[in-house]
């Protein structure tokens, strides 16, 4: 699929999950349990997914006509500083992302909170860590 | 194991000497055609001359042979110093 396309369609998803959203509001077919919110949910991802192609849409023409501009912004994105400061950023983020995730686990444990939510954020945490120290030996395996 | 410590990134806490600024403008180049050149932003380019940005090998190899120097002729290594070395 093309990437113009693409964002057509972004659009166009977008503003159909935005009238289901209002349509199911309306006739509050789904009025039971976790079904409630699914309006809210279709409206909210709908907004979302149009403004996300509109943007690119947008984006996309008015930088048609100007491909001086255009290589500008690749070099900007490919530009080695600019890549190196967004992963040390990253990196101090998740740094400390580890350490706030782990006091907000311990806080929920000690406030007994349900232990399925516990669970869920443990499992999350632990996630996360073996993602880490899967990708540490396939970088040392590339590397 | 995983260390949650202090990163050493690419580029971090030491950088070396260069003379990228001075042959710059010996020869009349202007920052924004050197990076247009390199495929670099303007800023890098103002970063290597400040000493604040280590560039990598490829990006040194680049500016040495757009520059038609050796990398050696641009960049300077200097030995880190031991304490010991500072302290005499």
């Amino acid at each position: 699929m093309k990437k113009s396309h693409r964002d057509d369609y972004a659009a166009l998803g977008g503003i159909l999950l935005l009238a289901l959203g209002l349509i199911l509001l309306k006739t509050e077919t789904m009025s039971e349990g976790v079904l409630r919110a699914l309006p809210y949910i279709c409206m909210g991802l709908g907004c979302g997914i149009f403004g996300q192609g509109m943007g690119n849409i947008i984006g996309a023409r008015a930088l048609k006509n100007d491909p001086d501009r255009v290589k500008q912004i690749e070099i900007e994105q490919q530009d080695e500083r600019n890549v190196t400061i967004a992963n040390r950023a990253k990196a101090k983020a998740f740094d400390m992302m580890i350490f706030v995730f782990g006091a907000l686990l311990v806080t929920f444990a000690l406030m007994n909170v349900d232990l399925v939510v516990i669970l869920l954020l443990a499992f999350t945490y632990l996630f996360i860590v073996f993602y880490s120290v899967y990708f540490r030996g396939k970088y040392e395996k590339e590397m | 194991m995983i260390t949650y410590g202090k990163h050493a990134f690419h580029g971090e806490g030491r950088t070396t000497k260069n003379y990228l600024a001075e042959i710059r403008k010996q020869r009349g180049i202007r920052q924004e055609t050197l990076a247009a050149a390199l495929e670099v932003s303007r800023q890098t380019i103002g970063s290597l001359e400040n000493g604040r940005y280590n560039p990598s090998i490829l990006l040194a190899f680049k500016i040495a042979r757009y520059l038609q120097l050796n990398i050696e002729d641009i960049f300077i290594y200097e030995e880190e110093k031991t304490d010991e070395e500072e302290s005499s």
